[in-house]
């Protein structure tokens, strides 16, 4: 393991299928980082972009939603819906200045355990290259901790 | 006869034959480079609408207040785009509507007019023309209209309104919109953006006018308002400041219309279009579409296609 | 007493051992009060600053006290600040303002100790107006562009030099620091004073007189005025967040993300134009809309603030007119107001 602060990773995942293969992925004995902190959601539409903002300005590093292929919406078209605001959202806070690689987007079926181990993993690794994040969203401008 | 006279008539003779029960429009105000909403009621007051550059404010950002009235409302270009949303989004009727459109050049930006003038307080204003003249104690100074409008007006393709009843006056050339005002910010470096919003959030004291000024915010609760769960702290500070105009930034997507109506409420001058203009130029280049068109769309993030594209996808 | 003009910049050097040092600083189109840097000085831009000095007594933001639960005890650590200050430039009408603040947070049965230990640990150096702008009506509120109440010191403007008014004992203490830099006042100083005093007064637009404000106020709650005046208002905080004299605010705990052991209490402004100011838990609202939101702000400055300390709490600064995003001018509330007190026969 890499010296320097592991980073936090808050994980957004879809009932029917992210949650899924992360859950498979534990049965098929797949390695993937404990830094995710796995957040179930009913589907990738339900994900608010207020969410992400919360995890940003309460200590994760980055953070993953990930959702079912379109066309496989347990919802019929939650997922396409939510494409469209990611879309938009992950510009927009790449454009205030967020780092490339701390807010991330992806499709991840309830089969696709392997593939939920090597997204995250990555995540995880330009996280860590990344370090700490230590934004404006994080500023400590915000209410003053105790002292 | 002039704008301002066709309106006065137009108005007079809608409140006379009781098509409307008032009229939402603009009359003089009591500040050099300002109007203010009038909300006239009888044939008389209808002589007290002004029409001018100084008509600075989106009234469309009123209606859902009058549902229960028949309004007549004067519009400019941008504030038809407005009304268009709220059209969409059924916070009006559009039966119960009478739409006066003015083809709109542009508004005066007097925040920046009184920069050019040098910070010496400004007494009195007028147009003639291509320009306009302030005076104030000792000094009188000619600016360039089109210097002085304000930054969405100079870039405003939709002078004319899009819709309405009425509309008064000839129409206004068409500008071309470009994107320029984003371009030295896109080209910065993220840490330097970071640092310039950084800047900006920081002045922002959450009085929330850019929030109460928009026709778009009419939410009956805000999230910034809500304790359960509380989205942001009370704490006046760069973070939740930012955290605040993220998050609003992201319920105008699909549905701003760059009226610009925050920035000149905004009392410190924070950079509120950037985020929004931003939102803009993408929900065009990725989906090709612009707000405040057609009152028959869906919203741009209330629909979908399946084959949107999926720029933003992490693959691993 | 006087110094010369080329003397005040080390006179507020010299002050930066001691004190913090706030001073208006022009900056894109508005001056701002921002703490002195070594060798810096003052610039204006406008008449007076954007956002009052309150802030500086009493910030938008305070944590007053921290708390940690452990085994069977909280533990409590209120926060103070003792910074010594000066604050430099103060205009008259913001001046004012403090007295009013000090009513509300010393002058009752229970003192507010975070505004007192800012309060007396801050000296106010006021500037006097030479130029009112058209927007200020300090001299309807018992104020004036040379009056000095709620200053320690007043700085006069005479061109090369600034005569020095000495208010308290706590303003002659801050110049006796510094003797070397001040000589007494010549008669023809105070005379050149008097003249610029009388001349700034003649800028001022006619005073309108407010005194049957209140006794309308009085019987005006129900008044239809109030269906009116309002209407444009937009519903923000504008008005309420730059006026140097409103002083609601808010207590929140801010608990930090390790099961609530720990965290702050904090204050923050707040203010009667949200509805949040007055919703109930219930939720029922006794101010449901922007009517009897706009209503209060008249009232609580106009009649109860009068009733219980005998003035408004209004210093006729004219921020929340310049500032207003709907040009929603108190002035035209109050001519109003006096033209029914008029119609009705109030008099005070």
């Amino acid at each position: 393991m890499d010296a320097g602060p592991e980073p936090k990773i808050v994980g957004f995942l879809c009932n029917w299928c992210s949650y899924a293969a992360a859950d498979l992925a534990g049965i098929n004995r797949l390695q993937y980082p404990a830094s995710v902190r796995i957040i179930r959601v009913p589907c990738s539409g339900r994900v608010s972009p207020l969410f992400l903002l919360t995890a940003l300005r309460r200590g994760a590093d980055a953070v993953l939603v990930s959702g079912c292929h379109p066309g496989d919406c347990h919802y019929t078209s939650g997922n396409l819906v939510a494409r469209r605001r990611f879309a938009m959202l992950k510009s927009l806070l790449e454009f205030a200045g967020l780092d490339e690689g701390r807010v991330n987007f992806t499709w991840i079926s309830a089969s696709e355990a392997a593939d939920f181990a090597r997204v995250t993993t990555r995540i995880y690794q330009r996280a860590k290259d990344l370090g700490p994040y230590r934004g404006a969203l994080r500023k400590e401008s915000g209410v003053p901790r105790r002292e | 006869m002039s704008k301002q006279e066709e309106l006065r008539a137009t108005a007079r003779r809608l409140l006379a034959e009781n098509r409307v029960d008032l009229i939402l429009g603009y009359t003089a105000g009591t500040l050099p480079l300002r109007t203010t909403p009038f909300f006239a009621r009888t044939p008389a007051e209808a002589d007290l609408l002004v029409w001018n550059a100084f008509c600075e404010y989106n009234l469309t950002n009123y209606l859902p207040r009058y549902t229960g009235n028949r309004v007549g409302i004067v519009v400019k270009g941008c504030d038809a785009r407005s009304l268009v949303g709220l059209l969409q989004q059924n916070q009006v009727q559009r039966e119960r509507l009478y739409v006066i459109g003015i083809p709109c050049a542009g508004v005066v930006d007097r925040r920046r007019v009184a920069l050019l003038a040098g910070g010496a307080e400004i007494t009195a204003a007028d147009i003639t023309g291509g320009e306009i003249v302030v005076r104030g104690r000792g000094f009188e100074k000619v600016l360039p209209m089109e210097e002085v409008l304000f930054p969405s007006c100079r870039r405003c393709r939709y002078g004319n309104p899009v819709l309405a009843d009425v509309v008064l006056g000839e129409k206004v050339p068409e500008r071309k919109e470009t994107y320029e005002d984003l371009a030295a910010l896109e080209n910065m470096p993220a840490v330097e953006r970071e640092a310039y919003f950084a800047r900006e959030m920081a002045k922002c004291i959450r009085c929330y006018a850019c929030r109460e000024v928009c026709p778009m915010c009419f939410c009956k609760q805000c999230f910034v308002d809500g304790t359960a769960p509380q989205w942001l702290s009370r704490w006046v500070g760069t973070a939740d400041n930012l955290f605040f105009h993220l998050g609003r930034t992201m319920h105008l997507v699909g549905r701003c219309v760059d009226c610009g109506a925050c920035a000149r409420a905004c009392p410190v001058g924070v950079d509120l279009m950037a985020f929004n203009r931003k939102m803009i130029k993408d929900a065009e280049a990725l989906f090709g579409y612009r707000a405040g068109l057609d009152p028959e769309a869906h919203l741009l993030l209330g629909t979908f296609d399946p084959n949107d594209p999926e720029p933003f996808l992490f693959r691993g | 007493m006087i110094i010369a003009k080329d003397d005040l910049p080390t006179f507020l050097d010299g002050l930066l051992g001691t004190y913090q040092v706030f001073v208006p600083l022009a900056d894109g189109g508005e001056s701002r009060y921002v703490p002195l840097a070594p060798g810096g000085t003052f610039t204006w831009q406008g008449v007076n600053t954007r956002k009052p000095p309150k802030e500086i007594l009493f910030p938008q933001s305070e944590v007053l006290y921290s708390y940690e639960v452990g085994g069977d005890r909280v533990e409590l650590r209120e926060h103070f600040d003792k910074t010594k200050r000066v604050v430099f430039g103060i205009r008259p009408c913001d001046a004012r303002s403090f007295l009013h603040l000090d009513r509300v947070f010393l002058e009752q049965e229970h003192q507010d100790p975070y505004y007192r230990e800012r309060r007396e640990n801050a000296v106010m150096v006021g500037m006097a107006c030479l130029e009112p702008a058209s927007t200020c009506f300090c001299t309807s509120l018992g104020g004036g562009p040379f009056a000095a109440d709620g200053l320690d010191l007043l700085f006069i403007d005479l061109g090369d030099r600034y005569l020095v008014r000495r208010v308290t004992p706590r303003g002659e203490a801050l110049l006796r620091e510094q003797p070397a830099l001040f000589r007494p006042a010549g008669e023809a100083d105070r005379l050149a004073a008097r003249e610029a005093e009388e001349k700034a007064k003649s800028l001022m637009s006619p005073i309108p007189d407010l005194s049957g404000v209140k006794p309308w106020l009085d019987a005006g709650f129900g008044d239809p005025l109030w269906d009116r005046v309002y209407e444009k208002c937009i519903g923000c905080a504008v008005c309420t967040y730059l006026c140097p004299t409103c002083h609601c605010f808010d207590l929140t705990d801010e608990a930090e993300e390790n099961q609530c052991v720990s965290g702050v209490r904090i204050r923050t402004w707040d203010t009667c134009a949200f509805p949040l100011f007055t919703l109930h838990a219930s939720g029922h609202n006794p101010r449901p809309t922007g009517k009897e939101r706009f209503r209060q702000r008249v009232m609580h400055k106009f009649r109860y603030f009068v009733e219980n300390w005998g003035e408004a709490a209004c210093v006729g600064c004219g921020r929340c007119i310049i500032n207003c995003p709907v040009n929603l001018d108190i002035r035209e509330v109050l001519r109003e107001i006096m033209a029914r007190a008029a119609g009705a026969g109030v008099s005070a």
